[in-house]
């Protein structure tokens, strides 16, 4: 019997299956709703400036103008000018940089004590309209709205309207707005989705100073150890370094983060790419702009194996010190170096603001993508763990409270170096619109619990080990989410930093309420208030005497007599000051209206006596 | 040569082809994760499993387990370490051996669908994995009907221009360009990103043609030969820009099954390569695909009985 035929009848059906399955399917694709169609949208001359970002710092503007794609006879030229006694004054130009369309202006010797509207023109129709805020330093409040996760699809509800975050924002009257991360998810449509996220936000981004720090999405890739500019190759870039190329680092950067003050160490890192941590003095808040990607080691073959991916660890029995290898960094030392002086200065400042992309710990335990619970996640500032107790040292010197986002589950850490509780606290915001869920779920209750908190909160260990206390976390539901915003815990952050009080509140809002009903409900933990000075005090600390100065709130700076490292800088509140201290040591206190220029008391000691101190 | 020993090393190096394939799988599904979870997680996929009375705790773990999900694809490297193993044991005539590999091709192909819904759809992510899709159904096809027959040999250049297609439009850039092509032109080469861009580009190009070139009588041996070292090289660039002294195991974990399960990129054109390289003389009953007609068809499938007789 020939069976030629029906075996290759057979093999040819065979094939006929493997390529129609696909087919079919992406036919079924189709139907499916999910992702966004991204677009640049033709538009006319007169509308082509789409939005502008600022800041203020230290007497200098900085205000970026994103344009739409200029055609070949466009002037490359926009012009800045601004409302002063009634006309309208040409204060800058600047060259539209063709790599991403943006224009970016600086005007130094700027007079932050008014409010000066301002317009930027192009050619000689368009015209886009905002107001430079006057520092804020009258007011009493200074209020930080925070976002992060800005999915556009509407399989994570990213379709629905931001109107209610504008809205929000207009009714808080937000100071500052802070983006921590992944305002665009497109890896390779960057200048496309940043468009539209201009759309989306530029009506109130325009009015008042604004940091967007661009996290991994933002920069082409699902994660982002950036290991001072290296290039990435392989799959999910847990080698290191970017996938994108440098220009296109560089392109996003620019259209985000061109606008900031000057970075203080502005030398760049590979590719080309540069360098923004620097400080945003705005209110008598002192904001640290860090970038808690850029100089990270990828964990990718410097760590042993622990999961199904170089950064997951999965095995929850693994040595947490295994994966804390030498040479790793998180925040790196040029970073560090910035921090440690910052910590010291206090001109103009009476709180100090870390603000980056993410939080210091391994900030949740399920991930939603049906790979359930998962021990620890080396994305996270969790690890490497000795970077992760340096920056946190570096921090709380400064009393710094953390203000981040990324982890797509809003939380509240106080967190620990040597004990709980002897850092600083964070705040991660939830997204805006949520591309992945997680849990913040120990398996563990946590100990120390509030009266009637839930078992999540509490003192409890990350998964590299590192000392953390939740006071809260905005927890999707658990089976499937579906596509609506608020099962996906979305929402945004504020925080309002009071500079008379020195009390820090958080609250924690879902998408689509009011935040000035008093029935509207934030999300349960929330909100928060707590004191600029938890922010470095240990459990173990004691007191030492009370200080007393014939200044308002000068500058006070604790020394270790024995080592002579710097404890803390801190403007105290009002008069007088108990200092906290470890017990069994002692302390040299340098004090001053500005700066800690006079040592006020040597070898003081918990339990010490108080002294007056004369700075005038 | 003479035609028996023509079949086993045309047969052979598709059974190479296959068993790398199968191999570089086998160590992603065992030592690191199958790509599944982009398919696993949806609504849709949950409601499935529900029908079968599957819940939710089930499906995907309480948090303090594992769920269904996680189970299965822990489990996923067993199927293709039998097909690593079938390819070096199946024989002609073990049809159970045949269909397990056929299916092994149907897991490739939903490995490739994972990547192209992981790309956000883009279709040239499907189109060049064709080459591993098709690289154990190859196998199979040189098996059941012979490495010259005109099906083999027409499902060989398909997979070929599958696998150039797809890799030429991202390489010319008819969608986003991976940033990847770039960092690994500019790691081995040294270059800067514009001259990586440009390479690119003409790599795009060059892939485009072999497609064309793979088609034209005069042209398909070039083509294949161009194809071997194109293959080749960009099998071998993500171990070679990736691995380094200085990393456990110098990376090799990393990065070496990249350049394994790629092994279909270079070896189905070598095949190609090595049946077209034959004399017109020893090569005139080979399907040849301008000029087949009826009765080089009937030469063909005389031939091929004949072989079957023969090498049974």
């Amino acid at each position: 019997m020939n069976l030629q035929k029906p075996k290759l009848s057979t093999l040819c059906a065979l094939l006929l299956l493997f390529v129609s399955t696909p087919v079919i399917a992406q036919q079924g694709e189709k139907k499916r709703p999910g992702r966004a169609i991204l677009t640049i949208p033709e538009v006319s001359r007169s509308e082509v400036i789409c939005f502008a970002l600022y800041t203020v710092h230290d007497n200098t503007l900085k205000l970026t103008a994103q344009l739409y794609p200029l055609l070949p006879s466009d002037p490359k030229i926009a012009r800045l000018e601004i409302l002063k006694d009634g006309k309208w004054v040409e204060v800058a130009k600047a060259d539209v940089i063709e790599a991403g369309w943006t224009a970016p202006f600086r005007v130094e010797n700027w007079d932050d004590t008014k409010r000066y509207p301002y317009r930027v023109l192009h050619g000689a129709d368009a015209q886009y309209e905002g107001v430079i805020r006057k520092n804020p330093k009258d007011k009493n409040e200074i209020v930080v709205a925070g976002f992060t996760g800005n999915s556009i699809h509407p399989v994570h509800g990213g379709d629905i309207s931001r109107q209610d975050l504008i809205d929000n924002v207009n009714k808080v009257d937000a100071d500052v707005l802070f983006f921590s991360g992944d305002q665009v998810y497109d890896h390779n449509r960057h200048y496309a989705a940043w468009l539209k996220f201009g759309r989306d936000f530029g009506e109130i981004i325009k009015d008042r100073p604004t940091l967007c720090l661009p996290d991994d999405h933002d920069a082409g890739q699902p994660n982002l150890w950036g290991e001072s500019g290296k290039v990435s190759t392989l799959s999910g870039a847990a080698d290191g370094g970017y996938s994108q190329p440098g220009v296109y680092v560089q392109e996003v950067e620019r259209a985000q983060t061109s606008h900031f003050p000057d970075p203080v160490d502005p030398r760049k890192v590979g590719q080309g790419i540069g360098v923004y941590f620097t400080n945003l003095n705005w209110g008598n808040i002192d904001f640290a702009i860090l970038e808690d990607r850029k100089f990270k080691t990828g964990p990718a073959g410097r760590v042993p194996k622990q999961g199904p991916r170089p950064d997951h660890i999965r095995n929850p029995d693994y040595d947490p010190a295994s994966v804390d290898v030498e040479g790793a960094v998180l925040l790196g030392k040029r970073q560090l170096d910035f921090l440690d002086a910052w910590a010291q200065d206090w001109h103009n400042a009476k709180m100090k603001v870390a603000l980056s992309q993410t939080i210091f710990c391994g900030g949740a335990h399920i991930h939603g993508s049906a790979n359930g619970r998962l021990h620890a996640d080396m994305d996270s500032n969790g690890w490497p763990q000795t970077g992760r107790n340096l920056a946190l040292k570096a921090l709380r010197k400064a009393f710094a409270f953390h203000y981040a986002g990324d982890q797509h589950l809003a939380t509240i850490f106080h967190h620990g170096i040597d004990e709980h509780r002897d850092a600083i606290w964070s705040f991660c915001v939830p997204s805006i619109a949520n591309l992945y869920l997680r849990w913040w779920e120990p398996l563990q209750p946590g100990k120390n619990r509030e009266p009637g908190s839930p078992e999540y909160t509490g003192d409890s260990l990350d998964g590299f080990d590192n000392k953390v206390t939740n006071y809260a976390a905005a927890n999707p539901e658990k089976s499937p989410a579906g596509n609506v915003l608020n099962t996906r815990a979305a929402g945004f952050g504020i925080v309002r930093l009071n500079t008379k009080t020195r009390e820090i509140t958080m609250e924690c809002w879902p998408r689509n309420v009011d935040v000035t009903d008093p029935t509207a409900k934030q999300y349960p933990g929330w909100p928060r208030t707590i004191s600029q000075f938890d922010n470095f005090n240990p459990p173990s600390w004691g007191k030492l005497g009370e200080l007393t100065f014939d200044v308002d709130s000068p500058v006070v700076q604790l020394v270790d007599s024995g080592s002579g490292e710097i404890l803390y800088t801190v403007r105290v509140k009002g008069k007088s000051f108990i200092p906290a201290a470890p017990k069994g040591k002692t302390f040299v206190i340098k004090a001053g209206k500005d700066a800690p220029d006079a040592i006020v008391a040597n070898d003081a000691a918990v339990g010490g006596p108080a002294q007056s101190v004369t700075l005038n | 040569m003479s035609e028996p020993s023509q079949h086993n090393y045309l047969t052979t190096c598709l059974r190479l082809g296959a068993f790398f394939c199968f191999a570089g799988w086998t160590w992603v599904h065992y030592y690191w994760e199958g790509p599944y979870s982009v398919l696993l997680w949806h609504d849709a996929t949950y409601e499935m499993a529900e029908r079968f009375g599957i819940t939710w705790d089930e499906f995907v773990g309480t948090g303090a387990n594992d769920g269904l999900v996680q189970k299965w694809i822990a489990h996923l490297w067993w199927p293709y370490l039998i097909c690593t193993v079938l390819c070096l044991t199946v024989r002609k005539n073990a049809w159970i051996q045949m269909s397990a590999l056929v299916l092994g091709s149907g897991l490739l192909t939903l490995l490739s669908y994972a990547a192209y819904v992981r790309s956000q759809q883009q279709l040239p992510m499907f189109i060049e994995h064709g080459g591993q899709i098709l690289m154990p159904t190859l196998l199979v096809m040189a098996l059941a009907l012979g490495p010259k027959h005109r099906v083999t040999v027409v499902t060989a250049v398909l997979a070929v221009i599958m696998t150039f297609a797809g890799h030429g439009s991202y390489a010319f850039g008819l969608w986003p360009t991976p940033g990847r092509f770039f960092g690994m032109t500019t790691l081995i080469l040294g270059v800067e990103y514009s001259t990586a861009q440009t390479l690119l580009r003409t790599a795009g190009i060059l892939d485009f043609l072999v497609c064309i070139g793979i088609c034209v009588p005069y042209l398909r041996q070039p083509s294949a030969m161009y194809a071997i070292v194109w293959g080749f090289l960009t099998a071998i660039a993500r171990p070679v820009s990736g691995m380094s002294w200085n990393l456990n195991y110098w990376g090799a974990d990393q990065y070496l099954h990249e350049a394994v399960l790629r092994a279909p990129h270079f070896i189905i054109p070598l095949y190609l390569f090595l049946l077209w390289r034959q004399p017109r003389s020893a090569n005139n009953t080979v399907a040849d695909l301008s000029s087949a007609d009826d009765s080089a068809t009937a030469e063909l499938d005389a031939v091929t009985s004949g072989r079957q007789a023969v090498y049974n």
